[in-house]
């Protein structure tokens, strides 16, 4: 048992639980819905742009990226690609206004644009849609890497995670979340480096191993091992450098790119961050700050699913590096390419950033759905005088529920890819949030009927192009459907409004609010 | 103070026609304009390049998938390179066109426009 505990996979993780559990202790004092919800709008740039970071650089792309361009080589790299645009055109379009709109949750947006019940409940199902289908690959990645690594069963990785993000989130609110949000980050950062340097160090260079992948075609020594049907597993290397392997069409390709590039602007965890930033001014930063840390970690993700492709061609890895990368799936090819770099401590810091990674966007989903729940849904609808003091309570207990209901989902999505997951997740929120967001801040001749439209036919139509692909004719069969179902979103609300045309009286006042000038000293 | 969260009670709002509502006074339409002209121009110039690399990889495959450094396709290094620096230098030019103008509105306005004063605790 010593022994077990010694193994730098247990002591890492270990270290990594206990400095949540450090963080979280200091920052449990919630006074105020404020306090919770938007950790008093007290963040400066730099916590809240690594925060931020750490928000939007799930298990998705600590483990997913590198999985999906080992898998998919360069159709896994495009990936990387459209989910590095979102952040950039969320600082442009959306970061400033919305932290000078300054409320507790994206619904409240809504609520507050049209004074609207019906707006703020459409906001609050989308949000838990949206929030639903991005906590499950989550889950499913911090099952996998406990059930991999640790031995445990995917059901106890599954509630021992949710377990962790009821206390952690529970208890130290939005101040808990950012602050270990920011420390998970640079632990991911850091795994990242070394993996990195111990590659190039490794004589890995990026030309190199490249080249020697494309001019690979034959099977692949050692693999038969570890098969099921016990025969080599065959690899040709000019495809898998090449596109098509996964977007088999020009138009496949481009509905992706529309999905996954707009799809930040539309969700809920990552706006919510704005809120906590103290200025519009410091917004800017912090997106400025997060979209510079996504870029380095978008390119080491895929030069590392390259390094772990080219492990695994080599003929010459550990044959537990070999079984880890079959039996593993995509999912695991960063933790098998750390080990067979830098062994067991590499591993073990593997190991430690991917929870970092788990928890990091797992508490910011749980935040932003608690605010749903507790703030919008119940201290809106069902208590209308609630005290401050209630409402964090209803926030905490809205964690416990949440906590339940993920755990459900996670159970649900046991053999999925973690990054096609995410990708689905991207494209319900760039057809329902994203015109929203871009339209309501933007136009003044958006109604709330064009609002609750836009959020119901950008729902519905990307839910039915997901979950019901087989059911449509074969040229609308999109595997990320952004190309159909974000136009749905934008021209609902466009005609809609227009036909419409009754905007709240007070329309001009809201513009005035959310473009306001502010001082350079802020 | 921008930002500050007020309770708000749900006293059912007016709505007008469109076409009776005012127009925006000149400096929110001035801020308005300036911020979205120069995001648009951005964003049109991001998807310009965004968007040549699916077309340039589907319609001009031979050249994109031929090597230019080692095994390094000219598609592969401006998806997994150029466009990640891309990403970057979007948002950094949008920053420091916003702060530009940031200055631009101190020294056209002498009062200062008093900014949030709530505790940093970081």
């Amino acid at each position: 048992m010593t022994a077990m505990l010694l193994e730098p996979k247990f002591l890492l993780t270990l270290l990594l639980m206990g400095t949540i559990v450090y963080i979280t202790y200091l920052s449990k004092r919630s006074a105020t819905a404020s306090d919770y919800f938007v950790g008093g709008r007290s963040f400066g740039w730099f916590t809240n742009g690594s925060a931020i970071g750490g928000d939007y650089l799930s298990a998705a792309t600590f483990l997913g990226i590198a999985g999906l361009t080992y898998q998919l080589g360069y159709d896994g790299a495009y990936y990387a690609f459209c989910f590095s645009i979102g952040l950039t055109l969320l600082a442009i379009f959306v970061a400033g206004p919305l932290r000078r709109f300054g409320a507790f949750t994206v619904a409240d947006f809504l609520a507050y644009r049209f004074h609207s019940k019906r707006a703020r409940l459409a906001a609050v199902a989308v949000v838990l849609a949206i929030s639903g289908f991005y906590a499950a690959p989550q889950l499913l990645g911090a099952a996998q890497i406990l059930s991999m690594f640790f031995g445990t069963s995917y059901e106890f990785g599954i509630i021992f995670t949710c377990s962790v993000m009821i206390f952690y989130v529970g208890v130290g609110g939005m101040k808990g979340t950012t602050l270990n949000q920011a420390l998970e980050l640079w632990i991911r950062l850091g795994a990242f480096l070394l993996m990195v340097g111990a590659a190039i160090y490794g004589g890995l260079h990026y030309q190199e191993i490249l080249a020697s992948i494309n001019e690979f075609k034959g099977v692949i020594a050692g693999s038969s091992e570890f098969t099921p049907d016990g025969k080599d597993i065959p690899f040709d290397g000019a495809v898998w450098t090449g596109t098509g392997n996964y977007f088999p069409s020009f138009w496949q390709t481009i509905s992706m790119t529309i999905g996954l590039s707009l799809g930040t602007i539309g969700l809920p965890h990552i706006l919510l961050r704005f809120y906590t930033n103290p200025s519009a001014r410091a917004a800017r930063k912090s997106a400025l700050m997060a979209i510079g840390i996504a870029s380095v970690f978008f390119f080491f993700a895929v030069y590392l699913g390259v390094v772990g492709r080219s492990i695994f061609l080599s003929g010459n890895a550990d044959p537990g590096v070999m079984k880890d990368l079959i039996a593993g799936g995509n999912n695991m090819v960063v933790p098998s390419t750390a080990q067979a770099l830098g062994g067991e401590w590499l591993l073990g810091l593997v190991i430690a950033g991917a929870f970092a990674a788990v928890f990091s966007n797992l508490s910011g989903l749980f935040i932003a759905s608690s605010g749903a729940l507790a703030h919008d849904l119940y201290a809106t609808f069902f208590r209308k005088n609630i005290t401050e003091k209630e409402r964090v309570i209803a926030g905490k207990v809205s964690i416990v529920i949440l906590g339940i209901l993920y755990g459900v989902l996670g159970l649900m999505v046991k053999e999925a890819s973690i990054g096609h997951l995410v990708a689905l997740a991207f494209t319900v929120a760039a057809s329902t949030f994203t015109p929203i967001f871009i339209l309501g801040i933007w136009w003044r001749g958006m109604t709330e009927k064009g609002a609750i439209a836009g959020l119901v036919m950008g729902l519905i139509a990307s839910m039915y192009m997901i979950f019901f692909k087989s059911t449509l004719p074969e040229f609308l069969q999109f595997n990320v459907p952004g190309l159909i179902t974000v136009p749905i979103g934008f021209l609902s609300v466009y005609i809609v409004s227009k036909l419409d045309r009754r905007v709240p009286a007070d329309v001009n006042e809201f513009m005035k609010k959310v473009h306001s000038k502010e001082s350079e000293a802020a | 103070m921008a930002g500050e969260y007020t309770e708000y009670n749900y006293v059912a709002a007016e709505t007008i026609d469109f076409s009776e509502l005012e127009p925006l006074d000149p400096e929110t339409r001035q801020i308005m304009k300036g911020e979205f002209s120069t995001g648009l121009r951005l964003t049109v110039l991001y998807y310009i390049f965004i968007l040549s690399i699916p077309i340039l990889n589907w319609f001009a495959g031979g050249f994109m998938f031929s090597r230019m450094w080692g095994g390094m396709t000219y598609s592969w290094f401006l998806t997994s390179i150029v466009a990640m620096a891309m990403a970057f230098i979007i948002a950094y030019v949008h920053t420091s066109l916003y702060e530009k103008r940031l200055r631009n509105n101190q020294n056209s306005s002498g009062n200062p426009a008093a900014y949030s004063k709530e505790r940093r605790i970081m």
